[in-house]
């Protein structure tokens, strides 16, 4: 899956800074994703990868620095100063992002369908009978059709993953961001959910990803960031990236995680 | 039979006034009590704050003196309230206060990925409340809210100092004048039924919202 895209620039992030007051997380990071590709986030933990991703849809806002999402910028930083999109324009910009967490963070009170209706019901105002279609077809894709009326607690980690997945899809985004989604998971059941977003990376869907799974970022991801320090280290499509990393801290990291 | 039949009567009578207090400030108490949670967990500190100041005042001292002092107090400084309007008052700020902390206790177990969801799903901050949030505060502060109500229904025999004619009080004055102590045993009966049938009703409650 060499790195020929040349679609449009679904994500660019310019010159990320953040810090937690005297802590640096995020030194100066330069991100760019075109439609389609699978960008995958490696490193150790504290590295600031899942940071840096939770600032793409303003779980965490930034000091400085500057992030479009389909060339509609989210925040820019004008005189030093990090200025947000407001009200309707910010809504707008974030609703193309989807997010998939480490925990899940199903709503335990509704059943699965219930979960996948809530947000396009609430948020764009649809009628039932205009997403349940959808739902359920969404459903059926993560393989879960026969769970639409159970509830979170009665499923296991990987079905609530899938389903999780599932919700966040029904808001039809445009980029999918993954946040450890496997890493909560007994590890025979990271499979599903794994084969889940290959899936969706198969069908062209623009994805963020922070992960562990190496396997996953050699074989889906179309670009590999390796973080530490709140440095990108290294940066390359996976083959050259995993076959033969050129700094020293990436091969460290590399050979610990095999 | 007959003369049992009649304090019966009179019992009734006193029941009442102890039910109008009870749902009156139960009415009254749980929406305050909401507010006032989302107060004390306002971003703004100067709400936050007084609200704190509130609690502290309505749960550090007796229920009783908040009764005298809305009732004796208040009409020194030209605020004269009916006696049912003084009990409700003061039963209401009451109650409100303990709910308060319940239902803050109960926003704040909510865990924090509940929030953030909802908001990469794009669902406002009223929308979360009331959508996510509530509904599973609801099922966790079930139990406590039930433990207050049922302290309530026991508290509203304190309006016997505010001369109202409750169901304790109509009991003491059958048995301070006829020297039978039956009616004692009525008034028990009573408060025993009325948190029997609010046991029950809290039991469905928590079987509706428990059922995930």
């Amino acid at each position: 899956m060499a790195n020929t895209n040349t679609g449009e620039i679904m994500l660019k992030m310019t010159d990320i800074h953040k810090a937690y007051d005297d802590l640096e997380v995020l030194k100066g990071i330069d991100i760019e994703v075109r439609r389609g590709e699978v960008l995958a986030i490696i490193g150790p933990s504290g590295s600031g990868k899942s940071t840096l991703l939770r600032c793409i849809n303003k779980l965490e806002t930034i000091d400085k620095g500057s992030i479009a999402i389909k060339d509609k910028f989210l925040v820019q930083t004008k005189d030093s100063e990090a200025v947000y999109a407001s009200g309707k324009a910010e809504r707008e910009i974030l609703s193309s992002t989807g997010m998939v967490f480490q925990q899940f963070n199903l709503f335990p009170h509704m059943t699965v369908l219930e979960n996948l209706l809530e947000a396009p019901m609430q948020v764009k105002g649809l009628k039932r009978s205009e997403v349940e279609p959808y739902a359920r077809e969404l459903l059926a894709k993560v393989g879960l059709s026969d769970r639409a009326d159970y509830y979170p607690s009665q499923l296991s980690g990987g079905q609530q993953q899938r389903v999780a997945i599932a919700r966040a899809l029904c808001m039809k985004p445009d980029i999918m961001l993954f946040d450890e989604p496997t890493s909560a998971l007994d590890p025979e059941l990271t499979g599903e959910v794994l084969k889940t977003m290959r899936e969706l990376a198969a069908e062209h869907m623009t994805m963020v990803v922070v992960t562990h799974e190496m396997a996953f970022a050699r074989e889906a991801a179309s670009q590999v960031i390796f973080m530490a320090d709140g440095n990108i280290v290294e940066q390359g499509e996976p083959e050259a990236f995993f076959a033969a990393p050129k700094e020293e801290r990436t091969k460290a990291f590399l050979q610990n995680m095999l | 039979m007959e003369k049992l039949f009649d304090i019966f009567l009179l019992m009734l009578d006193g029941t009442q006034i102890t039910l109008e207090i009870f749902f009156v400030t139960l009415l009254l108490s749980l929406p305050l009590g909401m507010m006032a949670a989302l107060g004390r967990l306002s971003s703004l500190k100067i709400i936050s704050r007084i609200v704190e100041f509130y609690i502290w005042i309505m749960r550090g001292t007796p229920l009783m003196l908040q009764l005298l002092f809305v009732y004796f107090a208040l009409p020194m400084i030209g605020i004269r309230l009916p006696d049912i309007a003084a009990a409700l008052l003061a039963f209401t700020l009451n109650y409100a206060a303990y709910f308060a902390e319940i239902f803050r206790a109960g926003i704040q177990a909510v865990p924090k990925g509940q929030y953030e969801a909802a908001k990469t799903l794009g669902m406002s901050y009223p929308q979360t409340m009331r959508r996510i949030i509530l509904p599973q505060v609801i099922r966790i502060v079930l139990p406590p809210v039930s433990n207050e109500t049922i302290n309530l229904v026991k508290d509203t025999s304190l309006v016997y100092i505010l001369a109202m004619n409750d169901l304790l009080r109509v009991a003491r004055t059958i048995v301070q004048r006829e020297f039978d102590m039956t009616p004692f045993l009525f008034a028990a009966i009573f408060y025993l039924a009325m948190t029997f049938v609010l046991t029950w009703g809290f039991k469905k409650l928590e079987a509706h919202y428990g059922k995930y």
